[in-house]
């Protein structure tokens, strides 16, 4: 009955009155309104993190602009393997689409491990903790939660991955589940795009 | 529901990435660049104008915003232009936003 119900609602398109199916038109108010919450993390790490006074290791002196750069690179990339997946859905290559998903879940990995790291280096070599100075609370909020947005990425790609490899369970007609978990995962890359130069490369210890 | 048809070819999203690359590679000589010879003001300024670049072909080619239509790209503008005023003023009134001259 499920599966009848479920084919039945795959042969006609949602309900939408605006020319955009109701599905990704929420996808991108939700992507919209994230704007703010990033937005807030952002100025609240601008705010603290190169004012003077605290004590303890400030944020700006131990950033290893090398590995960052190439976690910046390696999430970029998976942006790049993300719309070849869709791409592979849209021409109905279900290898492809596998393919590329599993590749940028892999990356998205990538980009998470480094940042474990990262975050051990600070806490462990620079004893920098969440709760040495605000400028140091400021910056693990700030990176955390956009880690925790790409671990949620990475759940939705790998849960589509194997959704694939059911027979029949990833086909053309599911395009718009993967399109909307692709908008996510390009959202989760624009906002590191932000974070990596106001954050990584703009960033001076106080005087 | 899709308008796949206007979408660019695989080869050209694997250009789009060795541009977004590029863009990168030029961001992080700019931080040398600085650290060495203390660029001031020119330096944010450069640095601001790469991240939006690489946002802007994120925005318009892999999330197709530019193949869409114009409902969307006016929620999505209207929400970054929304959060993008309300922190620079809040800044601005705490006395973060100051670029230092050359």
């Amino acid at each position: 009955m499920a599966d009848v119900l479920h084919e039945a609602q795959l042969d006609h398109p949602e309900h939408e009155s605006t020319g955009v199916d109701n599905r990704k038109l929420g996808m991108w108010l939700f992507l919209s309104s994230e704007f703010l919450f990033f937005g807030a993390l952002i100025s609240n790490y601008l705010l603290y993190s190169n004012r003077a006074g605290f004590a303890g290791t400030y944020p700006s002196e131990i950033y290893d602009i090398p590995f960052t750069s190439v976690s910046s690179f390696v999430l970029l990339m998976s942006s790049l393997t993300m719309v070849l997946a869709h791409n592979a859905l849209t021409r109905a290559d279900i290898n492809g689409t596998r393919t590329w998903l599993f590749a940028t879940a892999a990356l998205g990995s990538v980009f998470l491990g480094g940042q474990v790291f990262e975050f051990t280096e600070f806490i462990v070599n620079s004893n920098m903790k969440l709760t040495t100075n605000p400028a140091a609370s400021a910056f693990y909020v700030l990176t955390g939660f956009h880690g925790t947005h790409v671990a949620i990425g990475v759940i939705m790609l790998l849960s589509l991955w194997g959704i694939s490899r059911r027979p029949g369970g990833l086909s053309e007609k599911h395009g718009m589940n993967l399109e909307l978990v692709g908008l996510y995962w390009h959202f989760v890359d624009i906002i590191w795009i932000v974070i990596f130069t106001v954050v990584y490369l703009l960033s001076v210890p106080p005087a | 529901m899709t308008t796949e048809h206007h979408h660019p070819t695989p080869a050209q999203y694997w250009k789009i990435a060795v541009l977004l690359g590029v863009l990168t590679a030029i961001e992080v000589g700019m931080y040398y660049i600085n650290r060495a010879y203390d660029l001031g003001a020119l330096n944010a300024i450069s640095l601001v104008i790469l991240a939006t670049l690489k946002f802007v072909i994120v925005v318009a080619f892999y999330m197709h915003l530019r193949y869409e239509k114009s409902t969307l790209s006016r929620f999505f503008t209207g929400g970054f232009v929304l959060a993008a005023s309300l922190y620079t003023v809040v800044l601005a009134a705490l006395g973060v936003l100051v670029i230092r001259g050359p």
